[in-house]
């Protein structure tokens, strides 16, 4: 029973960081119908940020601020300056194309994918960097129970992910900016000529979509430690199969499909074997496509006549 | 509106140019380094020893952190030896991302340029099995400094190929058989990256322990995957090693970090691309093709260049060093009798008998290309994560 709910820990934490990207994901997508395969890339560039205020601060071994607010700088940090880069990305690249027809800003956003990625090769090179969390958070702190040993930075991981994705719930259903999201993603042109500045809805959806990437980078490198340039392709790659295992467009759809990615990964890896991890999970996901199409919350959209 | 435009693309331009910038500049310096100081110490020679070297590295793409490495160590043995030898060699560098096509492609150019004389690399096995016969038509020697396959030496096929490193043949089972021998596990874990290099040397070694009786439960885990908990819980108390022939050291590391968090005390034993200041976990094993050359005095000079170059060196860096230095003299000899040629290279490296090397060891090839007398290394991680060797054979 342990073991499982050790593993149960595992998966919840990798699902809560696939679950924040897929968020953006679906975000993107309900707006614009736009699938930003940049988006991964964003994550990447969210977990350096994150590296480089440790590494402002004096490093993981000798830091200068209290350990909380280093926490929170980083956060702030990664947030702030990759929903910037998410809102400069759209102005620059999807915008001009919005009226183009849907393969030209697909293929554009692979380009921004590569081009972050190679960008961020040649800024900072190929090296694999270390957060080093346990050099300033102790492995001791958390939970230990026999066999059972979760540490603190997986439970923060988990319960900021899940606070995280309450606070967009309320965003979305309970604000003004929420009920302009959702007019601009149900009829773009319905919602313009009833006033709403459809380009500032769009801005403040890549934004919030973003910064949420970017939190979840932070979020990867202080639990699994190393970050590199190439990582948000596989992230993003998961993130998107979330995004559409939950129903893309749909936001708690999102934050399951990324839960039961990440528990089924788990799982498959401590019950069965690591060699068909892969093979099995994205195995389930094609028979669940076939069955449920429009993914587990999504919904069939309306023929217009 | 078109102002923002420009100044965007003004931005994503300086940006590129920054990038491009510090990888073109680098090479050009170990060229014009190389210039000045042949002129410096030709000392009135009417006639420069100048040629050129191509590197074929995976410079970008998933294993960029070797290439990086690798490239770094080529510029820096070509700068050491144009300032020794008052040659004027430059180094072209070929991005093959550790891919048979694109090192195809990288070869094509390179046979086509008839200033390079000689080609350190490529880095993979597979990639050297894609170009021996391109190399060999075009009479040009190449010189890894980290494709292990024995197939590559022992078909024929590639008649210009050399390697200063050892060979799986040797490093797989030998590394089976110390942990057997020293470690004694009654059961024990192995986790393929899903890369040839770490697939093979996992065949090869799984055998030996089978035969030995120890229980082995095989795992294989991508080289992308950084989190590595839902693994480490299958480790039960009576697997007491975990063998990780992997390339990414940082990885390793993490692994050894998840075995500390779910209070596991299994051993790891890695190999050649985890030795580096990245892996650090005390109590652990690492078996290389190279030595550590932060513990051979003669090699304080490289070492304190390297450490400025590429801070975090581990494996894969020196050989390549070695692989570029022997081409290097092979240019040098060559000079002493007219201009160099593809032809008069092939023939001075064939001839190497450098009775030391940054490795630590003789460079002397065999007829097939195989290093005579190549070392494997095992080291042992202390307490302060420094790297001791235990034993070299």
């Amino acid at each position: 029973m342990r073991f499982f709910i050790q593993e149960l820990v595992n998966g919840i934490t990798q699902g809560s960081l696939y679950a924040l990207i897929a968020l953006g994901y679906s975000m993107v997508y309900g707006v614009l119908k736009l699938l930003n395969f940049a988006h991964g890339d964003l994550y990447m560039v969210g977990a350096f940020i994150g590296y480089f205020v440790i590494q402002w601060f004096g490093g993981p071994m000798a830091l200068s601020i209290p350990v909380p607010l280093l926490l929170l700088l980083m956060f702030l940090l990664a947030g702030g300056g990759v929903g910037a880069l998410g809102v400069a990305i759209e102005r620059f690249a999807y915008r001009p194309l919005r009226d183009a027809p849907r393969i030209a800003p697909l293929i554009t956003a692979l380009g921004v994918s590569f081009f972050l990625e190679n960008a961020m090769l040649l800024l900072f090179g190929a090296s694999y960097r270390e957060y080093n969390t346990s050099a300033f958070i102790s492995f001791s702190t958390g939970i230990h129970i026999g066999v059972l040993n979760i540490d603190i930075v997986r439970i923060m991981v988990i319960v900021l992910s899940v606070l995280l994705m309450i606070g967009l719930t309320l965003l979305v259903n309970r604000t003004k900016l929420g009920k302009q999201m959702r007019a601009v993603a149900a009829d773009r042109e319905a919602a313009e000529m009833l006033g709403i500045d459809v380009d500032y809805v769009i801005a403040a959806t890549f934004f919030i979509g973003s910064a949420l990437a970017g939190i979840a980078g932070v979020m990867d490198g202080l639990a699994f430690n190393t970050i590199y340039t190439l990582m948000g392709f596989v992230a993003g790659l998961k993130a998107f199969t979330a995004a559409v295992v939950g129903g893309i467009g749909s936001i708690p759809g999102a934050m399951l499909g990324g839960l039961l990615i990440g528990i089924a990964e788990s799982m498959v890896t401590g019950y069965i074997s690591s060699t068909y991890t892969n093979l099995i999970v994205f195995g389930i996901l094609i028979v669940m496509m076939l069955v449920r199409p429009s993914g587990l919350l999504g919904k069939v959209p309306l023929q217009k006549v | 509106m078109k102002v923002r435009i420009s100044l965007a693309a003004m931005a994503l331009t300086a940006l590129v140019a920054a990038g491009c910038g510090s990888s073109s500049n680098s090479s050009t310096t170990s060229a014009s380094s190389g210039s000045s100081t042949a002129a410096a110490s030709s000392g009135g020679s009417s006639k420069t020893c100048a040629a050129s070297i191509g590197i074929e590295a995976p410079i970008t793409g998933q294993v960029a952190v070797l290439g990086d490495e690798q490239l770094a160590f080529a510029k820096l043995a070509i700068a050491d030896d144009n300032k020794a030898n008052g040659t004027n060699i430059t180094l072209v560098q070929g991005d093959t991302q550790l891919n048979p096509a694109q090192a195809t492609t990288v070869t094509q150019q390179f046979t086509s340029n008839s200033k390079i004389v000689g080609v350190v690399g490529p880095a993979g096995s597979q990639e050297v099995q894609a170009v021996g016969p391109l190399m060999g038509r075009a009479g040009l020697a190449f010189i890894t400094g980290s494709a292990t396959n024995p197939a590559l030496t022992d078909s024929g096929k590639n008649p210009t190929f050399f390697r200063v490193v050892s060979r799986d043949d040797v490093q797989g089972p030998q590394d089976a058989d110390f942990i057997i021998k020293h470690l004694h596990p009654k059961a024990l874990m192995i986790v393929d990256d899903q890369e040839v290099y770490s697939t093979g040397l996992v065949s090869s070694m799984i055998p030996v322990f089978q035969k030995a009786g120890i229980k082995v439960d095989h795992e294989s885990v991508s080289q992308k995957v950084t989190d590595f908990s839902s693994l480490v819980a299958k480790v039960t108390p009576q697997t007491t090693v975990v063998v990780l022939p992997w390339q990414v050291a940082a990885n390793g590391e993490q692994f050894g970090k998840n075995l500390q968090e779910q209070k596991k005390n299994a051993t790891i034993v890695g190999t050649d691309g985890m030795q580096s200041s990245s892996f650090t976990i005390p109590g652990s094993y690492v078996s290389a093709f190279g030595p550590d050359i932060t513990a051979i005095p003669a090699d304080a000079s490289i070492v304190t260049a390297a450490k400025a170059a590429y801070p975090k060196f581990g494996t894969f860096g020196p050989p390549v060093y070695a692989a570029t230095h022997v081409l290097d003299e092979a240019i040098a000899t060559a000079c002493k009798s007219g201009t160099p040629s593809r032809a008069s290279v092939l023939a001075a490296v064939k001839a190497t008998a450098e009775p030391t090397s940054i490795l630590g060891q003789p460079i002397h090839f065999n007829t097939k290309g195989d290093l005579i007398g190549a070392k494997w290394f095992l080291f042992k991680i202390n307490q302060q994560g420094k790297y001791v060797l235990v034993t070299n054979s």
